[in-house]
């Protein structure tokens, strides 16, 4: 009896097993045949075509077109049938409900800042994408002159900060480091993203992490960033913080402590510590190598380009600071205990 | 013995250094709020911090250009008065030092006489000569860069990045501090502590006249 039992259980579980991987499987296959025409920008025009590279490094590929196509069929496009869309609400109800009560939801829909068939995690999207999808409608001049009427250096703020830091409601938050070149020797100005290709020739061969990750143990200490900030080889190559959200809130509104600056600068060198070199995949996607804890506030060459004033302060150069101001108090202190202890010298007439 | 008085410090030179000294307090004081945030509170914002000292850089920054337009082009007297003769190199600096550390607790009077065209002593002069042609103009140069780091990213790598020329302001503007407790106390060693700071608000210097007293003394 107790045999008969567990023979039925193992069974409903096959079962149970199938009815969920076959589609899977299907679409695992679809989404390479899919991709035969819908990868060729001459076969189905600008407009239809999907970049394989980067839509395979999203988790939407890993659940494959049908997922979202679900009407398409093996007819496929001689049916003259036209696609199905799976609404983003149908998998990502939280996050839908959370915009669609902001204000942002009257003015764009899911797509009009995030490409399905590009759809990564915020810590794969470098704060400069970021950034770039709010700029397709918030234009930057636009945004540096609007911001600039409260806040110091906004054009600073807006290259050093993706918008959601202050737009939305991340609990935690960290520095990321990118690897920027200057493009074609170009004075002023001129400092960009590098991209896969260009830290590859950099690094003739070796993976790009090795610039600074010397040891290749996937841990970026301090020594090796002052090492690659130091190194003559790297000149061209500079590292550019970021303050970057962990997790993204879709309501998009202006946290009150952004507006007093004290969220980022008031928050101490103690909430400065975690940092991660953030390094360009060949799809263009972002993968992190964690960073020693505190490597950004070393005095001079750990993050020499990464700066917030406040919170990142060097705790030698205060020390340093504190013994200079000692040695102005030597005089007076020193001087003036002398001073008092022989007044009555100074009371006669002068010799 | 009659006292006469000297036209000592100029209008344009007090003006100078009153604005200089309100900016430079302005600067220090909110330079500690501003590097240590959580801990400091004494402007009721981070922000309204970072606003006065940026105003007040720029107020020193322009009473430098107006201290510099004064002595270089108005009096012609820069040198004259801030570089150190052979004489001063040779023998005043330590007739000067030796008055501060050892004669001026015996009670003998100052080696140094001041009159207008002579105003520092030595000792004075050196100081002097390392603070207004170099640690303020450093000071003003590397501030204005960080309060413009967008504008000047390249001029800011030239310097060697962010963190260096945070360096920099940092423990050159500590210098300044450190000297301003040296330079107030110095200023009250006369035969009475406000004998040395009140020429510098009226202008005249009261003293004993001498065979040396300068010939235009009111």
């Amino acid at each position: 009896m107790k045999t008969r039992v567990t023979n039925k259980i193992i069974m409903l579980s096959v079962n149970i097993l199938f009815v969920t991987l076959t589609p899977a499987l299907a679409f695992a296959m679809d989404s390479g045949a899919c991709l035969d025409c819908h990868g060729d920008a001459g076969v189905v025009g600008d407009k239809l075509v999907i970049e394989a590279l980067g839509f395979d490094s999203t988790a939407h590929a890993e659940l494959g077109c049908h997922s979202c196509h679900a009407s398409i069929t093996a007819d496929h496009p001689d049916d003259g049938l036209p696609p199905s869309r799976a609404g983003c609400a149908e998998c990502h109800d939280p996050v839908s409900r959370e915009y669609a009560a902001s204000l942002h939801a009257e003015n764009a829909g899911c797509s009009d800042c995030h490409n399905p068939h590009r759809a990564l995690g915020p810590t794969a999207v470098s704060g400069h994408d970021m950034n770039r999808q709010c700029m397709a409608c918030h234009d930057r001049p636009d945004m540096v002159a609007l911001h600039g009427e409260w806040l110091p250096q906004a054009d600073l703020h807006i290259s050093m900060l993706p918008c959601i830091t202050c737009h939305s409601s991340s609990a935690e938050y960290v520095i990321s480091l990118y690897l920027i070149k200057r493009q074609g020797g170009q004075y002023p100005g001129g400092l960009e993203l590098a991209s896969h290709a260009e830290l590859s020739a950099i690094a003739g061969g070796r993976p790009i992490e090795q610039l600074i990750d010397r040891n290749a143990d996937n841990y970026v200490s301090l020594a090796e960033l002052r090492m690659f900030n130091l190194d003559p080889e790297n000149k061209q190559l500079r590292l550019q913080g970021m303050i970057t959200p962990e997790g993204v809130s879709h309501d998009f509104r202006s946290r009150d402590d952004r507006w007093d600056c004290s969220f980022c600068h008031a928050s101490g060198p103690a909430a400065r510590q975690v940092s991660f070199l953030s390094l360009v995949e060949p799809d263009g996607s972002f993968k992190r190598v964690a960073v020693e804890q505190g490597a950004v506030l070393d005095a001079l060459y750990g993050t020499p380009d990464f700066y917030m004033v406040g919170s990142t302060r060097s705790t030698a150069l205060n020390y340093v600071g504190l013994v200079i101001l000692a040695g102005g108090l030597v005089m007076p202190i020193g001087h003036g205990t002398l001073r008092i202890l022989t007044r009555k010298n100074r009371r006669h007439e002068e010799k | 013995m009659s006292k006469i008085k000297i036209y000592l410090q100029p209008t344009p030179v007090r003006i100078w250094h009153w604005l200089n000294a309100l900016g430079i307090i302005t600067l220090c004081i909110t330079a500690v709020q501003i590097r240590f945030p959580e801990h400091v509170h004494l402007f009721a914002s981070y922000k309204s911090a970072i606003l006065l000292h940026n105003v007040a850089g720029l107020v020193v920054t322009f009473s430098f250009s107006l201290w510099f337009v004064y002595y270089a082009v108005i009096s012609r007297s820069l040198f004259k008065v801030y570089l150190p003769s052979k004489d001063d190199l040779e023998h005043g600096l330590a007739r000067q030092a030796k008055f501060y550390l050892l004669t001026y607790f015996l009670g003998w009077k100052n080696p140094h006489h001041a009159t207008p065209d002579n105003k520092f002593n030595p000792m004075q002069k050196s100081a002097y000569l390392a603070i207004m042609f170099i640690l303020v103009p450093l000071v003003s140069l590397t501030g204005l860069l960080l309060t413009n780091v967008s504008p000047m990213r390249d001029l800011v790598l030239l310097v060697g990045g962010l963190k260096i020329l945070i360096a920099l302001h940092f423990l050159l503007a500590c210098c300044l501090c450190a000297f301003l407790f040296t330079h107030v106390y110095l200023a009250t060693l006369g035969k009475t502590p406000l004998e040395h700071i009140k020429p510098m608000w009226t202008g005249w210097e009261e003293e004993e006249e001498t065979e040396e007293s300068p010939r235009h003394a009111a």
